[in-house]
């Protein structure tokens, strides 16, 4: 049994090594399905991290009136706090408002010029309010609106909604493409491997009527071609583990700029992940390939 | 050894290609199966080795009926009947060592086996200091007596040659059907499927001749009639 097994790895070679352009061909296409599989990971990856990213910005502010006593606001704050969809409240008092405008304005001097010749701090208390989830959103607002409290003086709610929803569409457009592209790219392999099994018999076609009129099992006849399929998903995930990891690396930098601050980690995700992402791969093309191959074999071998 | 009982193969409703043939072929016997082109030869070597079914009767080899063979079966009949064809058969890119070692090692012979066995059964049939040679680098003759040499590894109970002279001169099918008789005279049962005249009249052996998928003539020493 061993030893028919390691006969059939031979033979599996034999014919890969006998077919090398198409053998070539073969993985290549299968590179290019493996590469916008992966992209698609990729895309899902830094879609989720911008999605987490604005959630993380998600606030509602009330300004509070300059004249009010910090026992009022102290008082409100406790009110808010309570509401369920509430995850926490910061009190932003005139002072630490007017230190955090400035932070942000260091460099603009005419700002910062125009404030000095104010002489007061025009700055308002606030309250930042930051929600549990992004689905109580609505809610808040509302009950945040039904507050009647005379120590408010405005109310600032910015439309993070349609921000998120504009990037989920984004990414979801974007992975359906990669989808589509992806299930073309599959597509084409499963022609290819097939036609690169029928050609593999095809070229031995003599050797196959020996092997049946010396009495070699089907099994035995069969399997090389059918193994064909997984080697052809060795080289494949191999060579974009090779490729992927590189692009990675170049991708990083440009990624790390646009989301100053966020942990966005591509290639550490992928390295922390790989196991899986490239296990599930293999498995995935290997029976993809397997099935190709079978359809092939069923149909050619017998010669 | 071989047994045939009112075997037909119908291919459809005007073509017969055997009809109701008996055929009983003791073991160690050397008979000549006889026919012009057409009459059931090669269908009847097909049924034989379980590449045909046959749509009646029975057929019996070595105890076996193998009339329904199934597929996982064929490969443990074909190790018990050697087969050679007029066209050799041979691998082109193997030497005539690999070529017979290939029989064995498709069906899961030991290396060892293969070392012991190969060079044994290359020096019945002659070939012993020919085995590194390729196929094209010898005769025709020497290739029929390699395809007899595969024939031979798995030490089959039966060798069925289809034709094995029809590619050769008269003195290398001579020397075929020496070596064949040589074969038969170590117990094994030879069945020649041939439409050579001068080779079956020869023999002075056992003929079957067949027409239109009927045995017509099938004496004890016989000759070609056709």
């Amino acid at each position: 049994m061993f030893l028919s097994f390691i006969r059939i790895i031979k033979f599996s070679l034999q014919d890969i090594g006998r077919n090398i352009w198409l053998s070539l061909v073969t993985i290549i296409i299968m590179v290019l399905a493996l590469f916008t599989v992966n992209m698609l990971l990729v895309v899902k990856v830094i879609g989720g991290t911008a999605v987490d990213a604005i959630k993380e910005k998600i606030d509602v502010n009330l300004f509070i009136k300059s004249n009010a006593v910090e026992d009022e606001i102290l008082a409100l704050k406790a009110k808010v706090s309570r509401l369920e969809e509430v995850r926490d409240v910061v009190y932003v008092s005139k002072v630490e408002a007017l230190e955090n405008f400035k932070r942000n304005h260091a460099d603009n001097p005419e700002i910062l010029e125009s404030l000095r010749e104010l002489g007061a701090n025009p700055m308002t208390p606030s309250l930042v309010i930051r929600p549990n989830s992004l689905d109580e959103f609505d809610n808040l607002i509302n009950k945040i609106n039904a507050f009647d409290d005379n120590i408010i003086e405005s109310r600032n709610f910015s439309n993070y909604k349609v921000m998120l929803n504009k990037i989920n569409t984004i990414t979801e457009k974007v992975a359906n493409a990669g989808l589509l592209l992806s299930g073309i790219f599959i597509f084409i392999t499963i022609l290819v491997v097939y036609n690169s099994v029928r050609v593999a018999i095809y070229t031995h076609r003599r050797e196959i009527v020996i092997m049946r009129l010396v009495g070699a099992s089907r099994w035995f006849i069969q399997m090389p071609y059918l193994l064909s399929g997984v080697v052809y998903t060795i080289f494949g995930i191999a060579i974009i583990m090779g490729l992927f990891y590189p692009f990675l690396t170049l991708l990083q930098p440009y990624l790390e700029t646009f989301f100053v601050g966020y942990n966005v980690n591509l290639i550490n995700y992928f390295y922390s992940q790989a196991h899986i992402i490239f296990g599930l791969q293999f498995v995935g093309v290997a029976i993809v390939n397997i099935i190709a191959s079978q359809l092939a074999v069923r149909k050619y071998s017998r010669v | 050894m071989i047994k045939y009982y009112n075997v037909s193969k119908i291919y459809s409703k005007n073509i017969k290609a055997l009809d109701r043939i008996n055929i009983h072929i003791k073991p160690g016997e050397f008979v000549s199966l006889v026919g012009q082109s057409g009459t059931g030869k090669t269908t009847f070597v097909k049924t034989l080795i379980g590449e045909e079914k046959a749509d009646q009767g029975k057929i019996v080899v070595g105890g076996w009926d193998i009339t329904n063979i199934g597929q996982r079966e064929i490969p443990v009949l074909r190790r018990q009947i050697g087969v050679i064809f007029q066209d050799f058969k041979l691998l082109p890119k193997k030497t005539l060592f690999e070529n017979v070692a290939f029989a064995m090692q498709v069906c899961g012979g030991h290396p060892r086996k293969i070392k012991k066995i190969v060079p044994h059964v290359m020096k019945i049939v002659g070939l012993n200091n020919k085995m590194n040679r390729y196929p094209q680098e010898i005769s025709g003759g020497e290739q029929q007596r390699a395809a007899i040499a595969r024939a031979l590894v798995h030490r089959p109970k039966i060798l069925l040659a289809d034709e094995p002279t029809g590619n050769l001169d008269s003195l290398n099918a001579h020397e075929i059907i020496e070596l064949l008789l040589r074969i038969n005279k170590f117990g094994t049962t030879v069945l020649l499927v041939t439409h050579n005249r001068e080779i079956v009249n020869r023999l002075r052996r056992r003929v079957i001749t067949i027409d239109n998928g009927r045995v017509v003539i099938d004496q004890e020493v016989g000759k070609y009639m056709l």
